[in-house]
């Protein structure tokens, strides 16, 4: 018997009634896409029977990208406050989300970056439908009250606040800030200090009302599921949502090229000196981005790793971090390096630029090209082992490109070669697009003061 | 309500039933566990050598020996390690915390293609360590430069400091200050790591996990050859730690540039992991403090008042009595509020006890969490060396989720009020702080 009409049921399995609020899109690597006919929400499924556990996550394609001077940080607070509650869930009815999730022995949280926010939460696989009325009923119905603004505006300046006292996320904003002029990834995603303090909530709600729709958003489900049993209860709690009135608005500001290499300087207080080198990139869905996923490997994942071999075995650096930032827009390739007291911050720049240089002359060799793709394609891999990486992963694919970029990764890893790796380097990492930030530590001394003895 | 209960996977066996196990005559033991749901392997294992077992002056010595020990083998130099490993995307590291004075933790993983590479350099290193001296000169430079560069964070400094006035110098508890620190680093020499491996590593007190896409029987085998004939060292003992009495005062670490300034409140406890309260004491320090979202600290210092970020209490119990710790970030001007806030919820906490409320679902929350947690090979890995490395055996995690339901309200509010005395705090503030008024910081100052 042929089998042709098993494989024609197959494919037309996505057509049965309990499907019918869904359109089925496409299958790719284990992902099955659908779409709300109704609202345009895309809804991601992933098995993944490792455990009977499930994580439920929603990205919304927002980010601070989407922010203007006077209210950066507003996809942020917003975010925050999308834990305040909605009319279902909330303190004062003893139905706070986090309390909710909490009792459940749920892992959950919510971030903001420069092209999204998501909320997740991974969950014992019997209680997907907690996640569920969560989810659905923050989507629209959020309180956004300014009683609650008020004291989380503070919980949201100290951790601002903690971030100003980590010398990598100083460098890393002031990186951003200096290599990116016009674009908005000029500002950091928790804000400026002024804007956290003085955004109205009137502010947030229009932002909430113009990004947080089914429109512009994207739902999974990774782990231990049935998928009809899914799918309808995804339409029940979706469906009945509107699409947006509006068009999502689009981000059209565009970086020009850099024309010469940019510096700052911060100075503060400490022991320890930073030194951090910035090169004007690609959109992660370029072309390029893999052979400059492979260079951050090969300059610095691991002992192993020429950055590590020059910088650390040497004792110049105490460690060292390589960023191929991938974002949706042009972004950047960094090398982040706290500098071992004693030695100047011009030395391991100087190490930094012959590293880079020793490449563009002479291309990297074959077993390190090797290596380098065995760790990202093995890091897929990995991630399978639990269902909130997975989640993790696909949700910045998703921000930054989309589902199929993320299941076509290790393949396009896997087609890089030595020759690749040489010509990202020639065409990107020069100097008028290079951005050089140095920490550097000015003296001063902390000190021990008795406060109080007890009686 | 929940549609997915159906699809759910069959229930499994019990651990105690899955796990396959082998104790080899030298000591060692060994457990596997199968699970072949993703080509991958996690390793999680202990071994009694910890700080608590090195001179009180040099405690140090323990970690760093540990942390020596993927620096070269009698066949390999460290960079040849490495190789083999990065070339797989493997891992395998070799670590000993100050928080657990007794353990060394051993962690690794790799793709099930890569089983034996894996278990071949993990024996390799662990039986034939050559700690070559260049290797540590470097790493002496590394670690005064790491010591230094902690001296600027006021999380580690607030830290340090609470931890180096509540234990004495000889409790292997004590933290000793950077410049302390920088000292002893600068004075190692490789005969200490090579003495210090020879007296404390050896199969005795060695148990490995390994979970994932592997056959149990060939890496019993495997590990028995590679591991059967390593010599025994010595026999598991964990010397009693005296608990110290609370020496309560407030201090400052006065560090300037610094936005946000850490706030730490520590008291010596005498509870133990082992302790059979110790599942009672942790559900109320959860409702007291282990999330900054949910917990009585949580809703009053965050959520209500939103004079924190993160605010957390925390039980430091291990083999050895451990303290428990209250630590929350702050804007320096609203320290003396927020203080004055944790303060008089810790009270208002040890006066009423949990509600009913809390502890039913704090007793949810522990059982789901556990289900979550062991959602992957290297929690799985990690749930059992816990449970092998506290004597509890495996079937505790098949029990856990009973053990927890047990619980109650009053066993709960038993344990933490026998442990815990507001009055009893070392409080260390660590940032750009001016000393409090006299007494100010006691009362309920409000920022405006």
């Amino acid at each position: 018997m042929s089998r042709e009409p098993e494989a024609i049921t197959a494919i037309l399995k996505p057509q049965s009634k309990i499907q019918d609020p869904f359109e089925f899109v496409e299958e790719r690597a284990g992902i099955r896409e659908f779409r709300v006919r109704s609202n345009g929400l895309r809804v991601l499924l992933i098995q993944n029977r490792v455990a009977p556990v499930l994580t439920f996550a929603i990205v919304y394609h927002v980010g601070s990208r989407n922010e203007a001077v006077g209210h950066t940080g507003a996809t942020h607070l917003l975010e925050h406050l999308m834990f305040k509650g909605t009319p279902e869930f909330q303190r004062a009815k003893g139905t706070a989300v986090a309390s909710v999730l909490e009792a459940l022995g749920a892992r959950f949280n919510a971030t903001t970056w420069f092209d999204r926010t998501n909320y997740y939460e991974t969950i014992p696989s019997d209680q997907f439908e907690v996640a569920l009325r969560i989810e659905s009923s923050r989507m629209r119905r959020a309180l956004l009250r300014d009683e609650d603004r008020v004291p989380e505006m503070t919980v949201v300046r100290n951790e601002f606040e903690r971030g100003e006292n980590s010398p990598f996320q100083v460098l890393y904003k002031h990186t951003f800030a200096t290599a990116f002029r016009e674009h908005p990834y000029h500002h950091p995603t928790i804000g400026w200090r002024s804007d956290i303090e003085e955004v109205t909530t009137e502010r947030l709600r229009e932002f909430y009302d113009t990004f947080y729709h089914p429109n512009n958003a994207t739902a999974m489900v990774i782990g231990d599921f049935e998928e009809d049993a899914a799918l309808e209860r995804i339409a029940a709690h979706f469906a009945p949502i509107p699409a947006s009135p509006q068009p999502i608005p689009r981000v059209y500001t565009v970086e020009p090229p850099q024309e010469g290499e940019r510096r700052f300087v911060v100075r503060r207080v400490g022991q320890v000196g930073w030194c951090a080198l910035s090169w004007r990139t690609v959109e992660a869905v370029h072309a390029d981005t893999p052979a400059l996923a492979v260079l951050g490997n090969i300059l610095g994942g691991g002992i192993t790793s020429r950055l590590h071999q020059s910088l650390v075995e040497k004792n110049l650096a105490l460690s060292v971090s390589v960023v191929p930032w991938q974002l949706r827009d042009p972004a950047l390739f960094s090398v982040f390096a706290p500098v071992r007291p004693g030695v100047e911050l011009s030395e391991v720049e100087s190490v930094i630029r012959q590293e880079i240089a020793r490449i563009a002359a002479d291309a990297v060799t074959e077993a390190e090209c090797a290596k380098a793709q065995t760790q990202i394609e093995a890091e897929v891999i990995f991630d399978r082992d639990s269902t909130d990486q997975i989640a993790a992963s696909l949700s910045e694919a998703i921000a930054v490109a989309d589902w199929k970029w993320y299941a076509e990764y290790p393949a396009a890893i896997g087609r890089v070669t030595p020759e690749d790796v040489r010509r990202v380097v020639l065409t990107y990492l020069h100097d008028d697009a290079l951005t050089v930030g140095l920490y550097v530590p000015k003296p001063g001394q902390s000190e021990i003061v008795e406060e109080e003895k007890a009686p | 309500m929940t549609p997915t209960t159906a699809a759910a996977p069959a229930r499994r066996a019990p651990f105690a039933e899955r796990v396959r196990q082998r104790a080899f005559a030298n000591g060692a033991r060994v457990y596997v566990l199968e699970n072949r749901m993703n080509p991958t392997l996690a390793i999680s294992g202990s071994l009694q050598a910890g700080r608590l077992y090195a001179p009180e002056d040099r405690r140090l010595i323990a970690s760093i020996t540990a942390g020596e020990l993927m620096k070269g083998t009698a066949r390999r130099t460290k960079l040849e390690l490495a190789e083999a490993l990065e070339s797989r995307a493997a891992s395998l590291s070799f670590s000993s915390d100050a928080s657990d004075p007794v353990g060394v933790d051993i962690a690794g993983a790799a793709l099930s293609r890569d089983t034996d590479l894996l278990l071949e350099i993990l024996t390799e290193v662990l039986v034939s360590p050559s700690f070559p001296d260049e290797e540590l000169q470097k790493e002496k430079k590394r670690l005064v430069g790491s010591i230094r560069q902690q001296q600027d964070q006021t999380s580690a400094r607030a830290f340090e400091e609470a931890m180096r006035r509540v234990y004495p110098a000889e409790h292997p508890l004590h933290r000793l200050t950077g410049e302390q620190r920088i000292a002893r680093v600068e004075a190692l020499r490789r005969e200490d790591l090579e003495g210090y491996y020879g007296a404390r590593w050896g199969a005795g007190s060695l148990a490995l996990v390994i979970v994932g896409d592997v056959e149990a029987e060939r890496i019993l085998d495997l590990l028995e050859k590679a591991l059967g004939s390593w010599r025994p060292g010595p026999a598991p003992a964990i010397p009693a730690v005296a608990v110290p009495p609370p020496s309560p005062c407030r201090e400052i670490v006065a560090m300037p540039d610094k936005a946000s300034a850490d706030v730490v409140l520590a008291q010596p406890s005498d509870l133990k992991r082992t302790d059979d309260d110790f599942l009672a004491c942790s559900l109320a320090n959860s409702a007291l403090g282990q999330s900054s979202l949910t917990s009585r600290l949580g809703v009053r210092v965050r959520d209500t008042e939103g004079l924190t970020y993160g605010i957390h209490s925390s039980l430091g119990a291990t083999h050895v009595p451990g303290p428990v710790v209250v630590s929350l970030t702050v804007k320096p001007d609203s320290r003396d509020a927020a203080l004055a806030s944790t303060l008089d919820e810790v009270r208002n906490f040890l006066k009423t006890g949990l509600t009913e409320k809390e502890i039913t679902e704090e007793k949810s929350s522990r059982i789901g969490r556990f289900k979550v947690d062991l959602g992957s090979n290297s929690g799985m890995a990690s749930a059992l060396d816990a449970a092998i490395y506290y004597g509890f055996g495996i079937a505790y995690l098949d029990e856990f989720p009973a053990k927890v339901a047990a619980v109650t309200k009053e066993q709960a509010d038993t344990a933490f009020a026998r442990r815990v005395r507001p009055e009893d705090f070392t409080i260390v503030s660590a940032g750009t702080l001016e000393p409090a008024t006299q007494g100010a910081a006691g009362t309920a100052a409000i920022e405006t």
